[in-house]
């Protein structure tokens, strides 16, 4: 069942055209990730999901009404840019959001002190906002968007600003409230974090939708020749592969795609034990990084031609 | 879900954050402490200085007349002295004596003398010598030309007119001046809140956007909401500053006279130096006859409200439109320009406010807070020119609540490059 329906909705500021027609369906109970660089269009829709601002043509529908205020208290929303009341004390910061979202005080109250001590932040109530590390006040704004029960949590760049360890964290509140049966939608550059979280996907380039759907079903239609290698040693192999397109590059780790595919595996490993010593070969589907920029480069170049 | 609990707990919000404050409670209980203490400057400086002039001056008498008389006056000030003038010098270069008064012996002709000192001292002294010296020089004159002793009781006692005013109880002391006064006050302290609390909105707005907290509440409920949410909710901040100031000023009056006469015990040498001009005496009856109407006071709470609720709704559009406070100097202009214009009118107004400027400036609804509250406190202005100051006032507000909601909901997302007049008005027009 969809529980988010976008029909082919645009908008534009002035001559800029944010969003061109895009559709997608969100399916409830699941974790869909928002792609695309930036400037493509993806806070715009978000905001036009959560009511902030409006279509000029093409309709939301949320569990198949037509979006609109009614639906705001059932939604949660992170944007990337947080942002709290420097002033106020963390638990009267959380009150507030809760009650905007129609929750009374001391329901609120209660999901709040449950929150602080799930992420680690319990005794922190009391004091103001502009006492906390940047990293505090994203928990604080984290759990503030959360203290509705929300069905639907939107989370525009969630671990930004979140260390290793409380990045973790919110990854397995994140899986824990899709097993709740929440629907989460997960705007993000880091790839990985979108092939270990996301369901579907929706790719965005310059306010259209160009690539969408279940992340296994593209990684698979996009073949198994991309070969990931660790070596040690001289890396020069590379001018000797045949249209090599490198992917990604680091010390003893290289991602590489031949255009050419008639070359066998056997020729590419040949060539490779001439200067370096290999560690593992493996050819595997393509991750979601080289599948972005192979995406937007193509359909750039499109456009310029 | 329920749009009315939303707009209540934004007004909430803003209305509890802010009273609860430090700021706010200090700002509060100090502003009437420091009001008050202005004017117990200025009437201790006023008694001090006619009071005490530290100079204490011989007095060479060569009419054998006058001199006696000014003594007289005041014994602690002057003495009459026979020593020659050169020993008199001599004493000042000494630092024996503060100085002398030499009235010539021509001096109930052209009323000229002269005053030696060691310098310093002000001016306070010569003008007291010379009021001095000046009312017995007429009196002895008359005296001595025989004129008619009504005529000497006339130049002694001044003229004083008694403003009396009718009405259907009959004949009452007339105040107008002290109306007339209270009326500059109370335009004065509107111009004040509406500042202040149309500069609050404004700030409250750049916070959320500054700070970007205005995407999270958007999420929440329309924009609509949250611009009078704030606005209402720094309103009722302002309301319960009035109304606490209102109800000090109540008690202040009320037991005004007692307490004035504590402060200022009445002199009766004073009250005579200081013929025909408000004299502590005067003030103390003033302050117990004077009854503040209700409909002052109801004018007062509505034209500041009006005038809050006009300004602070397009202060909320300026505040929508800029990233930080510095940037909002130029945008403000158009809406700093009318709260400035009428205090340019208030004296005129409060010295003539039955007439055509007036009325005329009176009803254009941009100055009507400022300058109504001045003509009702002053004179008595027609119902019909209140209710039409009314429906105007209103009207403007609703207009500009419309005109600023509209630039508010797309100047909250607008984030980048300042912004002119000409993007208000292209937000004013993109905005559904």
């Amino acid at each position: 069942m969809s529980i988010i329906k976008v029909e082919n909705i645009f908008k534009s500021f002035g001559n800029y055209n944010a969003v061109n027609d895009i559709s997608f369906k969100v399916e409830a109970g699941k974790i869909f990730g928002m792609l695309g660089p930036n400037g493509a269009g993806k806070t715009t829709t978000i905001r036009m999901i959560t009511n902030i601002i409006f279509p000029d043509k093409g309709n939301i529908f949320i569990k198949d009404q037509i979006a609109g205020p009614t639906h705001q208290n059932i939604i949660a929303y992170l944007p990337e840019e947080r942002g709290l009341y420097k002033k106020l004390k963390v638990i009267e910061q959380l009150i507030y959001f809760a009650q905007l979202k129609g929750i009374s005080k001391q329901t609120a109250l209660d999901r709040a002190k449950y929150w602080l001590h799930k992420m680690g932040a319990a005794g922190w109530e009391n004091k103001k906002i502009q006492e906390l590390s940047k990293g505090m006040q994203q928990k604080v704004q984290f759990i503030s968007t959360m203290l509705h029960d929300p069905e639907i949590i939107i989370l525009d760049e969630p671990f930004s600003g979140f260390d290793p360890i409380n990045t973790e964290l919110l990854k397995s509140i994140i899986i824990e409230m899709k097993d709740a049966g929440k629907t989460i939608i997960l705007s993000t550059h880091v790839m990985e974090q979108v092939e270990q979280l996301c369901d579907d996907i929706i790719l965005i380039n310059k306010g259209k939708a160009v690539l969408s759907g279940d992340v296994r079903n593209i990684k698979k239609s996009y073949g198994k020749d991309t070969i990931v290698l660790e070596f040690d040693g001289d890396d020069s192999f590379i001018q000797n592969l045949p249209n090599c397109r490198i992917i990604s590059r680091t010390q003893n780790r290289i991602e590489f795609k031949l255009e050419d595919n008639t070359v066998s595996s056997k020729q590419i490993l040949s060539t490779i034990m001439e200067t370096a010593e290999i560690y593992s070969f493996a050819k595997v589907e393509p991750s979601l990084h080289e599948i972005f920029i192979e995406v937007v480069a193509h359909e750039n170049m499109k456009k310029e031609n | 879900m329920n749009t009315k609990s939303k707009i209540w707990t934004i007004i909430s919000h803003e209305y509890l954050s802010r009273v609860k404050s430090k700021g706010f409670i200090i700002g509060t209980i100090l502003a009437p402490l420091g009001f008050l203490a202005i004017i117990g400057i200025s009437v201790l400086v006023t008694v001090m200085s006619k009071e005490d002039t530290s100079k204490k001056l011989a007095i060479v008498d060569k009419t054998n007349l006058i001199g006696a008389k000014i003594v007289a006056l005041d014994t602690s000030k002057y003495f009459i002295t026979d020593l020659p003038v050169e020993t008199l010098k001599k004493q000042i270069l000494d630092g024996t004596s503060d100085g002398f008064f030499l009235i010539p012996a021509d001096f109930m002709d052209n009323g000229k003398a002269e005053v030696y000192t060691g310098g310093g001292g002000g001016i306070g002294y010569v003008e007291a010598l010379e009021n001095n010296s000046e009312e017995i020089l007429i009196r002895e004159k008359l005296y001595q030309l025989n004129a008619d002793p009504t005529i000497i009781k006339i130049v002694e006692r001044g003229v004083s007119i008694d403003q009396k005013k009718v009405t259907i109880e009959g004949e009452k002391e007339d105040f107008t001046q002290i109306y007339a006064v209270l009326g500059y006050i109370l335009g004065f302290a509107i111009y004040g809140l509406m500042f202040a609390y149309g500069a609050m909105v404004m700030r409250g707005v750049i916070e959320e956007k500054a700070n970007r907290i205005i995407e999270v509440i958007a999420s929440s409920a329309s924009p609509f909401q949250i611009m009078m949410g704030k606005v209402l909710g720094i309103g009722m901040v302002g309301l319960t500053q009035v109304l606490f100031w209102l109800l000090l000023g109540g008690i202040v009056l009320a037991s005004g006279g007692t307490i004035a006469s504590m402060f200022i015990t009445p002199d009766p040498a004073l009250t005579q130096g200081m013929a025909g001009q408000s004299n502590p005496n005067e003030m103390i009856n003033m302050l117990n006859q004077i009854n503040i109407s209700p409909g002052i006071i109801i004018g007062f709470i509505y034209y500041f409200l009006i005038g809050y609720f006009i300004y602070s709704s397009l202060f909320a559009a300026v505040g929508s439109a800029v990233d930080q406070e510095q940037d909002a100097a130029q945008l403000q202009m158009p809406i700093t320009i009318p709260i400035i214009i009428p205090i340019l009118f208030i004296t005129n107004i409060m010295a003539n406010p039955d007439g055509t400027l007036a009325t005329v400036l009176s009803l254009i609804p941009f100055f009507t807070p400022i300058l109504m509250i001045v003509r009702i406190a002053a004179t008595s202005v027609p119902a019909w020119q209140i209710i039409l100051s009314v429906v105007l006032t209103i009207g403007t507000f609703f207009l500009c609540l419309w005109v600023a909601s509209k630039i508010y909901r797309v100047g909250i997302l607008m984030y980048g490059k300042k912004p002119s007049f000409k993007d208000l008005a292209k937000w004013f027009i993109m905005a559904k």
